[in-house]
């Protein structure tokens, strides 16, 4: 040992003035500004999709309820259970809203083990409005953001013809979009047929096709359709919007469908193996609602009969969506699994006419008025009267029905709703295989702000050369006064709308009479909303039966004053293909519930 | 910089491409594992590579493998490279590096806890890390279900109540249908 290493432990005293570097206190020292210490929860951001009880490794996380659940929030907020939680941060990593933070605090004392199981944000602590602590970085998402994109056919190829312009996802695209879902089940309650929305999905992922068939028809016959044209009011409850597009559920119910080869359709979606009740219903309408009742009612045993006024089945569905968004033999695939459950549809009925009602209530257990909104509305302005003032869903009917229509140079649209958009890209097909180019001015009462039509629509409309005018109001069918071509129509005179309802929220649009416009056409085309055509009911019935506004008055259940009769889809219910088919299955277990009743009060 | 010295050495010990992705003054290279101990000795000795600033793994389950990397820094030049280096999953065994960095017992002692990746001839390897009295698999490999580990070991305190979104807003928004 030399002399150095004796005297080296003594250096150390030239510290001993300094400030000492350990705390005096260390149970008052804060934490590091990104400490992750107790949980935060922003109870109004937060919708309770559970995704941070999912991904939980230690099972620290409860969904408890703290109010009422609405669309797109399920009401619950997690609790979680500090004797648990190991502060892995997992759980504000997967938060789909970013509600869920960590504050920087981690030390608090309190004799009561069960104090340390709380729920943030409801139960109030003292770093609820702490800034520091852990939250998720700014662009980082454990889930993908970015909705997958759907190949549609180029404006200039799909103008000149009804080809579908949507291609369906293929394998690797579907897989990819499904895996974005957390299958939180929030979209499951908005689906007005409560769907089993992440249960397909995962199928998906599984590559298990035909058990996500299965799943899809199991709550919706019209599942081909509803993977195309359907309104999709699932994804607006969708946990993935609120940082990122809301996942394609409409287009992964289509792959499903695409994927499973047509013959296989009916086996996989299976006919109950049971005995015939002997019991009769009739449905008038075959369209989602009563095709759905129908489909449903053949499966519980009972013999069906679906009495259709026009050629062929499908209702709206063929009639008023165009092909290009809806081929029909997508609508044909869906009618024939129906069919296949032993429903009877007879087209070209009119009832009223060829059967009357009383024969159809005397022949049958029970009846369904499923008639849809096939009449539309018109604005009764001056001149709307004239021949070349045309009715939308009267002009999509007769081009589905391959009848001639006029197809004029220039046409003028009223309406901003979605069948104001079908009706205007159908007729600017037809220009534009008649006289080679796209005239059609549509003109919409509301602004682009508060517009009816779904945004994908006015998108495609103007890449097809359609022209959208928002926030104007029809005043009058300009029509030529004399000589040969008298009362031929001109044009469209509208003013410009300043509010559309009135401070009661009544409909009563105001304009600003100075901003006038023309529009030029030959034809005009009215598309401001259908009514029912109930003419077929008769007086008697009619003066029987209770109404509501205009409408047949329905139960819960859609039962009608006159116990025979139930009523299902538009004719009684918002105008929606999800709708209807949610209907029709409410009006299905109604029936049955009475049509056994009737069979136990009889044995 | 990167370069030349990657230049220098990818021939004679057969490295695969240089991957500059991360940041400047970062790379990464996949190698052979029987090159292993002669690259990192002439980065050491050679290229001035003197520090080894970690060792860690990645379980890399579909491919059946277990990957290595050996981060080292060259505090003259500032520069890091980490050398890759894939091990069969299901016959973990790497080579010990303890004698060319005293610290890499350390980190090899505690893949050999976490990942099951055993290194014959480094000292202590077998003795407990932080995990006491651990029966189970090693933690850090994919398969060990975290969630079953915790619900099997630790008890729920009383009283804990949890509800599906879906049921619950099926329960309250629509009980009928």
């Amino acid at each position: 040992m030399s002399f150095k290493d004796v005297l080296s432990p003594f250096t150390a005293w030239k510290h001993v003035l300094e400030t000492p570097v350990t705390i005096k206190d260390p149970l008052t020292r804060e934490a590091a500004d990104r400490y992750r210490g107790f949980h935060k929860n922003d109870i109004e951001l937060c919708i309770g999709c559970s995704s941070c009880e999912a991904i939980c490794q230690n099972a620290a996380i409860d969904m408890v309820p703290v109010k009422d659940p609405k669309e797109g929030d399920s009401g619950l907020r997690p609790q979680i259970d500090y004797g648990r939680c190991c502060w892995c941060a997992l759980c504000v990593d997967i938060c789909m809203t970013g509600s869920l933070t960590m504050s920087n605090e981690y030390i608090w004392f309190d004799e009561d083990p069960d104090a340390f199981r709380f729920i943030p944000g409801v139960d109030a602590k003292s770093w609820d409005s702490s800034e520091k602590g852990y939250r998720r970085e700014g662009g980082r998402r454990l889930s993908g953001t970015e909705r997958v994109e759907m190949r549609e056919m180029e404006p200039d190829l799909r103008i000149g013809n009804f080809d579908e312009i949507v291609a369906g996802y293929d394998r690797a695209e579907a897989v990819l979009e499904a895996d974005r879902c957390v299958e939180c089940g929030l979209c499951v309650a908005t689906c007005p047929a409560h769907m089993d929305i992440p249960d397909y999905i995962k199928t998906i992922r599984e590559g298990d096709y035909e058990h996500g068939l299965e799943l899809l028809y199991n709550s919706n016959p019209f599942s081909e359709v509803c993977g195309r044209v359907c309104t999709h009011n699932c994804e607006t409850a969708c946990a993935a919007r609120h940082e990122g597009d809301p996942i394609a559920i409409r287009w992964l119910k289509r792959h499903i469908t695409d994927q499973v080869p047509y013959d296989r359709y009916v086996d996989i979606v299976g006919k109950p193996d049971l005995a015939k009740t002997g019991q009769k219903i009739a449905i008038i309408g075959a369209g989602p609602g009563g095709l759905t009742a129908a489909f449903d009612l053949a499966r519980m045993g009972h013999a069906v009969t679906v009495y259709e006024e026009k050629e062929k089945p499908g209702g709206m569905m063929r009639y008023g969506i165009p092909e290009y968004r809806l081929p029909y033999e997508s609508l044909d695939r869906d009618i024939g699994v129906i069919e296949a459950m032993g429903v009877k549809i007879k087209c070209g009925v009119r009832i009223g006419k060829d059967i009357s009602m009383e024969k159809l209530k005397a022949d049958n257990d029970a009846v369904v008025l499923a008639i849809g909104l096939h009449l539309g509305r018109s604005t009764r302005v001056p001149g709307s009267e004239s021949p070349d003032v045309e009715k939308a869903v009267e002009l999509l009917r007769r081009i589905t029905a391959g009848e001639e229509v006029p197809v004029p140079k220039k046409v003028v649209v009223i309406g901003g709703g979605n069948v104001a958009m079908d009706i205007a890209r159908s007729m600017a097909r037809l220009q534009k295989q008649r006289h080679g180019e796209v005239g059609i001015t549509v003109t919409a009462l509301e602004s682009f702000d508060h517009f009816l039509a779904d945004e994908e629509e006015v998108v495609e409309s103007r890449e097809e050369g359609i022209e959208i005018l928002d926030s104007r109001g029809p005043q009058e069918v300009i029509t030529v006064k004399s000589g040969k071509n008298k009362g031929k129509v001109k044009g469209l005179r509208t003013w410009r709308v300043d509010s559309i309802f009135d401070e009661k929220g009544r409909f009563n649009p105001h304009y600003d009479e100075g901003d006038e416009m023309v529009h030029d056409g030959e034809m005009v085309i009215e598309a401001i909303g259908q009514v029912s055509d109930v003419s077929l009911l008769g007086e008697k019935l009619t003066e029987a039966l209770e109404w509501n506004r205009g409408r047949v008055k329905i139960d819960h259940d859609g039962r009608t004053s006159e116990p025979w009769l139930w009523a299902a889809g538009d004719c009684v219910k918002g105008p929606d293909v999800i709708n209807a088919v949610a209907d029709g299955h409410r009006v299905a277990q109604s029936i049955n519930q009475v049509l056994v009743a009737m069979r136990e009060a009889k044995a | 910089m990167m370069q030349a010295i990657y230049d220098r050495l990818k021939d004679r010990f057969q490295l695969g491409a240089l991957d500059v992705r991360s940041r400047k003054g970062l790379a990464f290279v996949d190698l052979r594992r029987e090159f292993l101990r002669p690259v990192l000795t002439e980065l050491r000795d050679v290229e001035g590579f003197t520090h080894l600033i970690l060792l860690t793994a990645v379980d890399w389950i579909e491919d059946e493998r277990f990957q290595l990397t050996y981060l080292l820094n060259n505090r003259q030049k500032n520069l890091d490279l980490g050398l890759r280096l894939r091990l069969d999953r299901n016959l973990a065994i790497g080579e010990t590096i303890h004698d060319l960095w005293p610290t890499a017992a350390t980190y090899q002692r505690e893949l050999r806890e976490m990942f099951g990746i055993a290194f014959p001839g480094s000292p202590r390897v077998d003795e407990e890390f932080i995990l006491e009295g651990w029966t189970d698999m090693p933690p850090y490999r994919r398969d060990f279900d975290t969630l079953a580990y915790s619900q099997q070991t630790h008890a729920d305190r009383e009283g804990r109540e949890t509800s599906d979104p879906r049921e619950f807003m099926k329960q309250i928004l629509y009980p009928k249908d």
